[in-house]
């Protein structure tokens, strides 16, 4: 096969499937990663063990990535962005941050998405009071092996209130989209936290809890086995009496209004738009949806493709995703990238 | 018939000022109605675990508060009071000054396992209810229940004899609840019984009234029956801390 690389723009569990992908059928990729270390999110935000799955991040990404790194057929440029992109289908330049240029016959954009900041939910005291903590900071606390910790003290908390939906469906920070996955992660640590620390009480604030397909399980296992409470609320506010913090909101099944005393607060944080969209879109000449997430193609025809021919998409640049999804987006891309340089057919439009 | 919520603004919390001038503004009479904010402190975080220590509440916890008990509840039907499902969320919240206020009704429930065959998660809401009318009287907030003491007797013949009398089961029984023995329906039943009964079966339920016969080999039978009986007891009462 002659034919030029395929550009992989971003190494997380998207674009490292992409990547094995078309190295199994003999394609050489160029993966293009602006941080200095594969793995995507999973890997650099220190994501603990995973659902559904129940392997650590480090072990299942990490297998990825060694896949990808040792494969003579794949090309890693780390610490590099895309600065300029130009050509057509089968005959494309692009410039890199580094300075230098490759050719390429197609570009799959594989760059993820980036955590909702809580700090623009300033009513949950994230920013304010140490001991308010995300999912993303919870999955480190594990993943390091340090614990559940409070922050402030390192004491173990007695107990830890979760917030879901922090960054997702509220149109008053104009994110109305769910985040898909949160609603599983966060069953999934609370019962990492019961499991730790099993006199520890702890309880999921909810509106709906969003454990879809087969994934239903977590919330059953964290209700029957690990005895977690889930209350119908969207909290107010979370304050702090000096010592504890104290969540105030409405428990909507009794009417009542509840402030209750916890000492540890956890934001079931959301998938934003990757922050790096604006320019990525210019710069491929890809159109965004109306969220911000790079627009696809329908799945019936065109799964994985962009509005600009040649130039693919896959994973949780297209809206929140979860890693299996991702995966599988990064390798029916990767086919449909194959396909086009090596002409074998003409995609459908 | 929807889900009946009963309301947390008790007349109790209205608080109403005759006269109160606020920054100039005269606000007496009901403009100045205000609900008192009830802070509850009294949170009992063990309760689901004590309903859950009682025969009947093993699966509280799996709730998720979807109401097809309560909707498919035969007495609900008739005293919208009667919430199966708002209970069970009181008692997994801890929220057991709540639960006390629904005390003389929460023993209302008629056994019929509507609740159990309508709920998805097999929480069996009618074994729940049965744990929390026992956890009532165990804890001592309501009496006995009549057919509480209606088994109680049942049981004590039980284990002393390894058989049931009836007309001493109904004597013990109308004793314990303070009823008088010759109500007129007994009556009426035993002189209709009298009138057709053979001579030797009346004989023989005289006989049983005066000498209690017992089951052949019914001692050891019977000692590990009511051994069982104080181990599961004590159980209880240890899950309820009132040992
Ligand atoms: C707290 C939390 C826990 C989660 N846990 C799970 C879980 O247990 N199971 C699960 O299925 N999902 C989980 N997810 C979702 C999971 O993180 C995503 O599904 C997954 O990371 C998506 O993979 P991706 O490759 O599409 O994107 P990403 O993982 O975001 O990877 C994108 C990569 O592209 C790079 N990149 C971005 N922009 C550029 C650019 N301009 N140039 C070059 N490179 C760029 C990034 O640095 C990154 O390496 C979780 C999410 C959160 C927030
Ligand atoms: S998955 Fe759950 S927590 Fe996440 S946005 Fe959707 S409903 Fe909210
Ligand atoms: S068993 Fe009790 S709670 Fe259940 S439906 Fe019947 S009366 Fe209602
Ligand atoms: S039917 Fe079952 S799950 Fe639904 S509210 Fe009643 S007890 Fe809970």
């Amino acid at each position: 096969m002659n034919s030029k690389p395929i550009l992989v723009v971003g190494g997380g569990p998207a674009g490292l499937a992409a990547a094995h992908a078309l190295a199994s059928v003999g394609q050489r990729s160029i993966v293009v990663e602006k941080e200095n270390r594969l793995g995507g999110a999973p890997i650099l935000s220190g994501y603990a063990k995973l659902v559904p799955s129940g392997e650590w991040a480090r072990d299942a990404i990490g297998g990825m990535v060694s896949r990808v790194e040792g494969n003579p057929l794949v090309e890693v440029r780390k610490g590099c962005r895309i600065e300029e992109f130009s050509g057509g289908p089968g005959d494309f330049t692009a410039r890199l941050s580094d300075g230098s240029t490759v050719e390429a016959g197609a570009a799959i954009l594989c760059t993820g998405f980036t955590h909702f900041d809580s700090v623009n939910k300033p009513e949950w005291g994230f920013g304010t009071f140490p001991d308010v903590v995300t999912t993303t900071q919870v999955e480190q606390m594990i993943s390091t092996g340090k614990g559940i910790r409070c922050p402030s003290d390192g004491r173990k908390p007695q107990r830890v209130a979760i917030l879901l939906c922090v960054g997702s469906r509220d149109r008053q920070i104009g994110r109305e989209w769910c985040s898909k996955i949160c609603c599983t992660v966060s069953c999934n640590i609370a019962m990492e936290i019961r499991e730790e620390l099993p006199d520890c009480h702890v309880y999921i604030y909810y509106m709906d809890i969003r454990t879809y397909g087969l994934n239903e399980t977590y919330y059953w296992r964290s209700q029957e086995e690990f005895k977690v409470k889930y209350i119908k609320a969207r909290i107010a506010e979370v304050t702090s009496d000096g010592q504890k913090l104290i969540v105030k909101g409405e428990d909507t099944l009794v009417k009542r209004p509840i402030t209750i005393p916890f000492d540890m607060v956890v934001h079931a944080i959301g998938m934003d738009p990757n922050v790096d969209n604006k320019t990525l879109a210019p710069i491929f000449g890809v159109g965004l949806q109306e969220h911000g997430h790079i627009a696809k193609g329908s799945a019936y025809g065109a799964l994985g493709e962009t509005s600009r021919a040649g130039v693919f998409v896959a994973g949780a640049a297209t809206g929140p995703e979860t890693i299996d999804d991702s995966i599988a987006q990064g390798k029916a891309a990767a086919m449909a990238a194959f396909a086009l340089v090596n002409q074998k057919t003409a995609v459908a439009a | 018939m929807p889900i009946h919520e009963q309301s947390l603004i008790r007349p109790e919390n209205l608080k109403t000022h005759d006269k109160l001038v606020l920054d100039g503004v005269d606000v007496s009479g009901h403009w100045s109605t205000f609900i008192e904010p009830r802070v509850v402190t009294d949170y009992n975080e063990a309760l689901q675990e004590e309903i859950a220590a009682l025969p009947g509440g093993e699966h509280i916890h799996r709730c998720w508060q979807c109401g097809s008990c309560t909707n498919s509840c035969t007495v609900n039907a008739v005293n919208p009071d009667f919430n199966p499902r708002f209970w069970i969320y009181l008692i997994r919240m801890g929220m057991e000054s709540e639960l006390l206020r629904d005390k003389d009704i929460i023993w209302q429930c008629v056994s019929c396992n509507k609740c159990t065959y309508a709920c998805p998660r097999d929480v069996f809401p009618e074994g729940v209810m049965k744990a929390t009318a026992h956890w009532l009287e165990l804890q001592g907030h309501t009496p006995k229940s009549k057919s509480t003491l209606f088994d109680e007797e049942f049981t004590e013949q039980v284990m002393a004899t390894g058989k049931i009398e009836e007309g001493r089961i109904i004597r013990g029984f109308f004793a314990k609840t303070g009823q008088a023995l010759m109500q007129d329906w007994l009556v009426e039943m035993a002189k209709r019984l009298a009138r057709r009964l053979p001579i030797k079966l009346g004989f023989l339920m005289g006989w049983a009234t005066i000498f209690r016969p017992r089951t052949r080999g019914w001692s050891r039978a019977g000692e590990a029956i009511e051994e069982y009986v104080h181990e599961q007891q004590a159980k209880q009462r240890k899950a309820l801390s009132l040992e």
